[in-house]
């Protein structure tokens, strides 16, 4: 507790207004953790764990809550459907049947069965889920990813805010990063990870370059900003975008790092094959070396249709399920796993959720729509206590019948969680303070031990 | 003040009704007359309860407002509909929520006051003046009297100057009903700030916080009425006064008064180098040629940037360029195995811009539209979207400029747009056929999700329309007739955004009475002048490139660095996806290859957005699937550097034998010929003599002819990846 409530600013005296304003300044915000170390004072006498990084595994379109966490097997057959729920290893709770990795690790995640919000269209549940800010109409707000690129140190030349595959998310209308920095924003690694051609997009040279002549370019890029900048609003800073690219490109543990073919087969096997299996595999990798905020983007859940096909067995007739269920449970219970081997789960808080629940009641097409009034989601690690369901919906999963959690309660949790004090200020460029969650959020207390 | 004549009327009403007697005996109406004879005029539910209910929260979105109520008591939203919250709060649950024998013991008093346990907590105060109003009308017999309308709304001050650190304004709020009464209303209003980190609210009371330059909203709500409220507050510094004679036309008057009230000084006009690229690249999508930007710096007409913007509206690549631009907007695509009538589309609009059509006959023949897709580009527009709904909010997005999307499950809660307004639009393309054939049927329907009955075809905001036949040419001539207050403004303030960087009203697809214009006189002039001009599209281009804002300096000063949306500086503008590639197509001479198309295909005239193209797709461009307009500035700023560093996009013009820079290499040039060539075909200016200078003694270095080859490539390198290449600023 006492961990997860410091507030690595106030400690060193540093406003986060400082710390952006730095951030601005020089190029990609690396850099600043030179300037922390500068910082940091002996008066501080417990030695800080490091930062935390954190795995959402984003669940596009909008999970169904009654087929994955919290079922209904005594409600009628409009609304459980015909998927049942499974004994977990905690004694109580249940989940659904196609999570049976998952249901074994019970012991490890926390399942909120409370989350509300009013907001059932893609982009604005995106926008409130993923930043814990209602929508409004005069500002994106940035997502947890982003503001914790730079609320943070950045140790590694690796992007602070990886999208794996890409940040297509909610309608596609979030950018991520908002008015931050583009060196804060959700780096799209491209391609398909389950590819064995698998290659992230533009990283390696192309034919004739090499480290010299990068360095050129860049000297020349430079000079040519500096040439058509004159103006007496102050220094003119490097491209910020060149800097993060050159960076990466001249960095072979950054390069490294993307390579997936590195992993054993055995490791990949165990991910399952499937493409979020593997984006959680590189997930790994990545928060391995530093990188503090990965999202992992499993498209697919918006299932107004042909629901039980695409949830269970991914195609009609498959002999073995490898639907959007199936698949996350095998992703989801071997990062778990592995994290937990490699002893970086309680450094690596993993989400699991997306931008709204669906509707108690089946509908016509054998799908359910859009629902937000109460949904689920799923923490793990991170300093998370596991082996507990955080609130209840009432008996057909349509209202929230104990302890509402509100998207921005959940951001509150996670920042906590993640270090960072959620009642930060951010500054817009054109000089506003912007609260990183609203003033009315609570973090749920239950989840941190 | 309204707040305390409202409150001690109140009271004073409660004294009297509490004499004991058996009200409750009487029949509604005959107690309101008691309680009107006894003490002043009875309360009506519409205009009296209603706004008690929505100051409350209680019938918010969130609350019992949502689309199928909460806890079973279902609301209007806002309380758009009085009829069904009066059978809501009185009539259902067998009258459980009011009881008029026991005023105080009804639910609607002791949930909203959380007398008992209540999801939404105490809403009202016991004691306050809405709970008493409650009560009052609860012991009146708890009538709907709907003894009168709203018919206006305002909020004084529409809009304030806050010099002042921490200036306060009081807002009055009055309401005017069709009975002929006025009353202050402030009490019941429900006031929000748009950016409260700005300016915050308490009360009624408007106050300044700091860090607070430029122009804030504060929205007023009163029954179904929002209104804006603008709210400015200057920077902290000396006064500017900007003389008429820098005005170049009316533009220039509506900005100037702006940055005279915010104290934001402007950059100076910008050079000439900088005018022609900046126009080119805005009327014609490309760069001008070396030759073109020698020619025009040697010009000495006094009136050669006019005459340059004549020029450039009369050119082809206007064309090319503006169909692009529109093609984007009507989201014209290609259907799975069908290209033909996406190119006849194309086509269609490509003709229009180069016979000079008239906007408003566009827009009419688009929304009337019926035959062979393959054969005529208009029948496509009602292909672009599936069906009547996804057409009606396309039509209201393209033409009115407006997001008419809330309104299918509730009135829109921000504007006035109502459920009717959505289903009736709908109505209206319910009877089409939609195939490679678009034509008319007789019959077709939109379901109304409220009364679960055929929605009425009707024109948005306006009248319902006969329900009988083809309804798209009445809607087609309201949408073009003068008065239409949206068709006109929609379309200048694109036109506005594509020359200036922001709309005046910012998202474009989103007029909305609570999202005022930056400069709403301006965008009125510009509508106004726009029609006036017979909807010509070049002419309002040119008007707008004429302006003494359209030609400023983007470089900021340090009084007006923070703005963005003032035009005290051109706002710099990312080069567009297609025109970037064209234009690295051009100053390298080595084209760019989309698809199977022969090469020198250029990038702008491409008319389905899935002609394949990696480079295209990395930069981000536009794939229509919906409006592009309110977008973030797409991928991230790294997936797209990598590509220009390590991409093909550039690497492989950069060495290609035909090309510019092996070509020019192999004559014999001197490194300043190359120097200065470079730099007019992607900067569009002659080197500074300190640029010259520098790049000499880069070239200087080289021992070899290869050696001397890749300094010159890292060099073009350089030229086409640096800001100023990659905007237009």
């Amino acid at each position: 507790m006492t961990n997860s409530r410091r507030c690595l600013t106030r400690c060193d005296g540093i406003t986060r207004r400082d710390i952006l304003r730095v951030g601005g300044l020089t190029p990609l915000g690396l850099g600043l953790g030179h300037w922390f170390a500068q910082r940091h004072t002996p008066a501080d006498d417990k030695r800080p764990s490091p930062p935390r990084s954190c795995i959402m595994i984003w669940l596009d379109g909008g999970p169904s809550h009654l087929e994955t966490f919290d079922l209904k097997p005594r409600a009628a057959a409009e609304v459980r459907g015909p998927l049942m729920p499974i004994q977990t290893s905690v004694a109580g709770i249940q989940i659904g049947e196609c999570l049976p990795r998952t249901a074994q690790m019970a012991d490890r995640v926390a399942i909120i069965r409370s989350l509300t919000s009013p907001l059932g269209e893609h982009n604005f549940g995106t926008h409130y889920l993923m930043t814990g800010h209602k929508p409004t109409p005069v500002l994106e707000y940035p997502s947890l990813g982003s503001v914790l690129a730079v609320s943070r140190p950045q140790h590694s030349v690796l992007p602070p805010h990886v999208a794996i595959p890409n940040f297509r998310v909610g309608g596609g209308r979030l950018s991520g990063g908002a008015f931050l920095p583009a060196s804060a924003h959700p780096f799209a690694v491209g391609g398909d990870p389950s590819r064995a051609d698998f290659r992230v997009r533009d990283l390696d040279f192309y034919r004739g370059l090499d480290i010299a002549r990068l360095d050129r370019r860049r000297r020349f890029l430079r000079q040519l900003d500096a040439f058509h900048r004159r103006s007496d609003a102050g220094e003119v800073p490097a491209d910020p975008a060149f800097e993060q690219a050159y960076q990466l490109i001249s960095s072979q543990q950054a390069t490294q790092a993307f390579n997936l073919s590195d992993e054993p087969a055995a490791t990949r096997q165990r991910y399952g094959r499937k493409q979020v299996g593997q984006c959680c595999l590189l997930a790994r990798r990545l928060v391995e070396r530093g990188v503090g905020f990965v999202t992992v983007n499993q498209r697919g859940w918006d299932t107004h249709n042909a629901m039980y096909t695409r949830l269970k067995e991914g195609y009609a007739g498959a002999k073995v399920p490898v639907g959007l269920i199936p698949s996350l449970d095998l992703a989801l219970s071997a990062l778990i796993e592995d994290l937990h081997d490699r002893r970086l789960l309680d450094q690596t808080l993993i989400v699991v959720m997306g931008e709204f629940g669906r509707t108690p009641k089946l509908n016509t097409l054998g799908g359910r729509d859009h629902w937000p009034r109460v949904f689920s989601a799923l923490l793990a690690g991170g300093g998370v206590t596991g082996g507990q369901v955080i609130g209840a919906s009432d008996a057909v999963g349509e209202s929230p019948l104990d302890r509402p959690v509100t998207p921005s309660d959940l951001a509150h949790t996670l920042y906590r969680l993640l270090g960072v004090d959620p009642a930060s200020e951010l500054t817009t460029p054109d000089g506003r303070p912007v609260r990183i969650t609203p003033a009315e959020g609570q973090a749920i207390g239950e989840l941190m031990s | 003040m309204g707040q305390d004549a409202a409150g001690s009327a109140t009271r004073g009403e409660k004294e009297t009704v509490t004499s004991g007697s058996p009200l409750w005996l009487s029949l509604p109406l005959v107690a309101g007359l008691a309680v009107s004879a006894q003490a002043g005029a009875p309360i009506d539910f519409d205009t009296e309860i209603v706004p008690v209910l929505t100051h409350a929260g209680c019938n918010a979105g969130a609350c019992h407002g949502a689309a199928i109520g909460r806890g079973g008591f279902k609301l209007s939203l806002y309380g758009s509909d009085p009829a069904s919250d009066y059978r809501s709060v009185v009539l259902d649950w067998e009258g459980r929520r009011v009881n008029l024998a026991q005023a105080d013991e009804s639910l609607l008093f002791l949930k909203s006051t959380e007398s008992i346990a209540h999801g939404g907590g105490a809403r009202l105060d016991l004691d306050g003046p809405g709970a008493t109003r409650l009560l009052k009308w609860i012991r009146a017999g708890a009538p709907r009297l709907q003894k009168r309308r709203l018919v206006d709304f305002s909020v004084a001050p529409a809009s304030s100057l806050l010099e002042q650190p921490q200036a306060t304004v009081t807002l009055t709020a009055t309401a005017v009903f069709d009975d002929g009464t006025r009353s202050d209303v402030t009490r019941w209003t429900v006031f929000h700030s748009e950016d409260s980190s700005a300016v915050s609210i308490a009360g009624h009371r408007v106050r300044r916080r700091a860090a607070a330059t430029g122009r804030h909203i504060v929205t007023a709500r009163f029954l179904d009425r929002v209104v804006p409220l603008e709210f400015l507050v200057p920077r902290d510094a000396p006064r500017v006064q900007l003389p008429p004679q820098s005005q170049a036309n009316f533009i220039d008057k509506h900005i100037h008064r702006r940055l005279e009230q915010l104290r934001l000084p402007p950059s100076t006009q910008t050079d000439d180098a900088t005018f022609l690229r900046r126009v080119y690249l805005d009327l014609a999508g490309r760069l001008p040629e070396s030759t073109q930007v020698r020619a025009f710096l040697a010009d000495r007409h006094p009136e050669k940037r006019r005459q340059l913007v004549d020029q450039l509206l009369e050119s082809p690549e206007f064309v090319e360029n503006w169909t692009l631009i529109l093609a984007r907007l009507l989201r014209i695509q290609s259907q799975p195995n069908d290209q033909q009538g996406a190119r006849t589309f194309h086509n269609w609009l490509k003709t229009q811009l180069e016979q000079r059509a008239r906007y408003d006959r566009m827009a009419w023949q688009l929304l009337t539209a019926q035959g062979d897709t393959h054969a005529s580009g208009p029948p496509n527009f009602f292909r672009v979207v599936n069906g009547a709904r996804e057409q009606a909010e396309y039509v209201s997005e393209l033409f009115l400029g407006v997001r008419l999307r809330c309104a299918n499950c509730h009135n829109h809660p921000l504007d006035h747009w109502t459920q009717d307004d959505y289903h009736g639009l709908a109505a209206v393309f319910a009877r089409i056929e939609r195939g490679r054939i678009i034509r008319p049927l007789d019959r077709g329907e939109v379901t109304h999700p409220r009364t679960g009955q055929p929605a009425q075809p009707r024109i948005p905001g306006a009248h319902f329309l006969q329900t009988a036949g083809d309804q798209r040419a009445a809607l087609a001539d309201w949408l073009i007739a003068d008065g239409n207050p949206y068709f006109a403004r929609a379309l200048v303030n694109r036109l506005w955004k594509q020359l200036m960087g922001r709309g005046l009203v910012s998202p474009t697809d989103d007029l909305r009475t609570t999202n005022p214009a930056t400069h709403p006189a301006l965008l009125q002039a510009l509508a106004d002048d726009f029609i006036r001009s017979g909807f010509d599209i070049r002419h309002s281009l040119r008007t707008i490139a004429s302006s003494a804002a359209y030609a400023r300096d983007s470089r900021p000063t340090k009084a007006n660095a923070s703005d963005d949306r003032f035009y005290s500086h051109a706002l710099v503008r990312p080069l567009d996806p297609e025109v970037l590639v064209d234009a690295l197509s051009d100053v390298t001479s080595v084209p760019e290859i989309f698809g199977d198309l022969p090469a020198g295909s250029r990038a702008v005239s491409l008319f389905d957005p899935k002609t394949p193209s990696t480079a295209l797709d990395i930069l981000g461009r536009c794939s229509r699937a919906s409006s592009c307009e309110s977008l973030s500035s797409g991928p991230s700023g790294l997936a797209r550097t990598l590509h220009l560093i390590n991409g093909k996009l550039i690497n492989d013009k950069l060495g290609a034998p035909q090309g510019f820079l092996r070509q020019f290499l192999n004559s014999p040039n001197t490194d300043s010929q190359l120097i200065e060539e470079l730099y007019l075909r992607s900067l569009c200016r002659l080197p500074m003599e300190q640029e010259r200078q520098y790049w000499l003694s880069e070239l200087g270095t080289a021992d070899t002819g290869s050696e001397r080859r890749q300094i010159a490539e890292d060099f073009m390198w350089s030229l086409l990846s640096c800001r100023e290449f990659l905007t237009n600023h």
